[in-house]
């Protein structure tokens, strides 16, 4: 499967991907998470990472 | 002088709180501007499990162990930190005849926060994965002006680490960062972390003193719990707060001790 990074419109090649997984962007370095566009086609956006203070 | 002191959740998991600190505390109350901050995060999961509702944990890339709050857990948390823990504090403090006040982020509007949209979780697999933020926060105000007419008359406040979100919605929010949040809206001259080990551990012996700018190459040595302690006191002191003290609440005297300089660990400018 082929996809585009958001961030340098690289292509990266991957296996199967589920909504929510992680991937990093071999050209840019970018953490991007795979999340499923209306038409059900797998798309790639910036992750948003968020701080490890999650919380009591 | 203004101090922020976080009570940490080691100090309330048993009968009583610790004579000690709180005839310490009730001294420094008549010098000093005092506002207190609770944890309790171990009470919340074993009242959730006690409920019924078993506690999901979910780990960060960085190593970071977390409970997972969904609605129906922020509602217990609610439950537990602004009714059982504030009140049992509340009552306890008041017994030893100190004027204090149990608020939660609620009251007055004191500690609202934005939900955090995603996190970044790794799975069983050990695969990063994307998931809701579910119901924690990231706090965005604090209502100062609430604890200053409370500070004026007399009254130590007693904040649970609860916030209410942009739709009026209970967020989880981290205790330590709630206290540095406090710290900085009162511009407190001390924060004061108290916990059930003497300060930061390094090789078995407490570091006295940590450079707020230099932590970083500590950080990966230090265990999570005193990390994020350590990440909350650096935000404090690079937002004002003249210096955060680290230090065991189990201990006579453990307030006026860390103000003075003789035991924790220092984190300062």
């Amino acid at each position: 499967m082929k996809l585009k990074c958001p961030e340098c419109d690289g292509d990266i090649e991957t296996k199967e991907v589920i909504e929510g997984e992680i991937l990093n962007c071999n050209d840019c370095g970018a953490e991007l998470e795979v999340t499923k566009s209306k038409k059900g086609t797998f798309e790639l956006k910036v992750a948003e990472s968020e701080g490890e203070d999650w919380g009591e | 002088m203004r101090v922020t002191v976080k009570m940490g959740g080691d100090l309330l998991k048993g009968e009583d709180i610790n004579t000690a600190l709180i005839e310490d505390l009730k001294a420094l109350t008549k010098e000093h501007g005092i506002v207190l901050v609770h944890g309790g995060g171990d009470l919340v999961t074993e009242m959730a499990k006690r409920l019924g509702k078993e506690q999901v944990f979910v780990m960060s890339p960085e190593g970071f162990k977390s409970r997972y709050t969904d609605r129906e857990t922020a509602e217990i948390y609610a439950m537990v930190m602004a009714g059982h823990i504030n009140t049992k504090i509340v009552g306890t403090l008041q017994s030893f005849g100190i004027n204090v006040m149990g608020l939660s982020g609620f009251d007055g509007g004191l500690i609202r926060a934005e939900r955090k949209q995603r996190l970044v979780v790794v799975d069983k697999q050990g695969q990063k994965r994307a998931i809701e933020g579910g119901y924690t926060g990231r706090i965005t105000s604090v209502n100062s002006d609430l604890l200053e007419v409370l500070l004026k008359q007399g009254i130590t406040p007693v904040i649970s680490p609860l916030a209410m979100g942009l739709q009026y919605e209970p967020l989880n929010v981290d205790g330590d960062r709630t206290t540095a949040a406090v710290a900085k809206a009162i511009k407190a001259d001390a924060i004061i972390y108290l916990t059930d080990v003497e300060g930061v551990l390094l090789d078995g012996k407490v570091v006295p003193k940590m450079g707020a700018l230099e932590v970083e190459g500590l950080l990966e040595k230090i265990g999570p719990g005193m990390s994020t302690k350590i990440h909350a006191a650096v935000d404090a002191i690079k937002g004002g707060v003249g210096k955060a003290i680290i230090t065991s609440g189990f201990t006579e005297n453990p307030l006026r001790n860390a103000l003075e300089g003789r035991c924790g660990t220092v984190v300062s400018l």
